[in-house]
């Protein structure tokens, strides 16, 4: 749809600015997933992450999941936005939002795109510990 | 003919550099550059699963079977994980 839209920002996201920008007349609902650093993965306490991305083609692959998305789902609006840099715990790194008519569908097509995201566009995260960091790789069948 | 050659994250580490220059034979295969960049830079082998390894042309997953062109933009890289 006309008003979809796909960036890549190293400056803090605004959920609610993102959740809002777009509210299309026709629509009841808007899911947002607030995606942010999580202190504890698999036991070991991280400090802060890095994102990197190789941003035209990243954002090439977003736009295919947003016209994916589109034709999948009965949904009016979609919008992503990816944070690179360093992040602080708790900081939000992805905010994925999409309005349709009719919840079930915005909820669905949210899961689709943030689970197609981590599978598809490149963007790389590193997890830096008190004692090192490691790049993580295939963060997609985590979860 | 000349190509650059980009590394991400993980490969950039490994090689020690974000970006090469990888001379190339007119007509080569996708295939036949990525086999290239591991003579190149037998460190990433030696680093990575190759199997692991993705691989991109002028910023498109390689389907392996493209006709690299001069100038084309070529990067290999690990298995994403944004989000």
């Amino acid at each position: 749809m006309k008003d979809d839209f796909w960036e890549i920002t190293d400056q803090p996201l605004d959920i609610g600015d993102i959740s809002r920008r777009v509210v299309p007349a026709e629509c009841g609902a808007t899911v947002t997933l607030d995606g942010y650093v999580r202190r504890f993965t698999n036991g070991r306490e991280t400090e802060y992450l890095v994102y990197e991305a190789y941003e035209p083609m990243a954002l090439k692959e977003m736009e295919k999941l947003v016209s994916r998305a589109q034709e999948a789902f009965d949904v009016s609006n979609i919008g992503i936005v990816h944070r690179i840099g360093k992040l602080e715990i708790g900081e939000t790194s992805v905010v994925i939002s999409v309005a349709s008519p009719h919840r079930r569908a915005a909820f669905e097509a949210c899961e689709w795109l943030i689970k197609e995201l981590k599978r598809t566009v490149p963007i790389w995260k590193k997890e830096v510990y008190a004692d090192g960091e490691i790049w993580i790789e295939g963060e997609g069948s985590r979860d | 003919m000349k190509v650059k050659l980009l590394f991400f994250g993980a490969t950039a580490d490994t090689v020690g550099k974000r970006e090469a220059e990888l001379w190339l034979d007119e007509n080569s295969s996708a295939d036949s550059a990525l086999e290239r960049i591991f003579a190149e830079f037998p460190i990433l082998e030696q680093t990575h699963q190759k199997p692991s390894l993705l691989f991109s042309v002028n910023r498109e997953y390689s389907r392996g079977d493209e006709i690299i062109k001069n100038g084309d933009e070529l990067a290999i890289f690990t298995a994403v994980s944004g989000g």
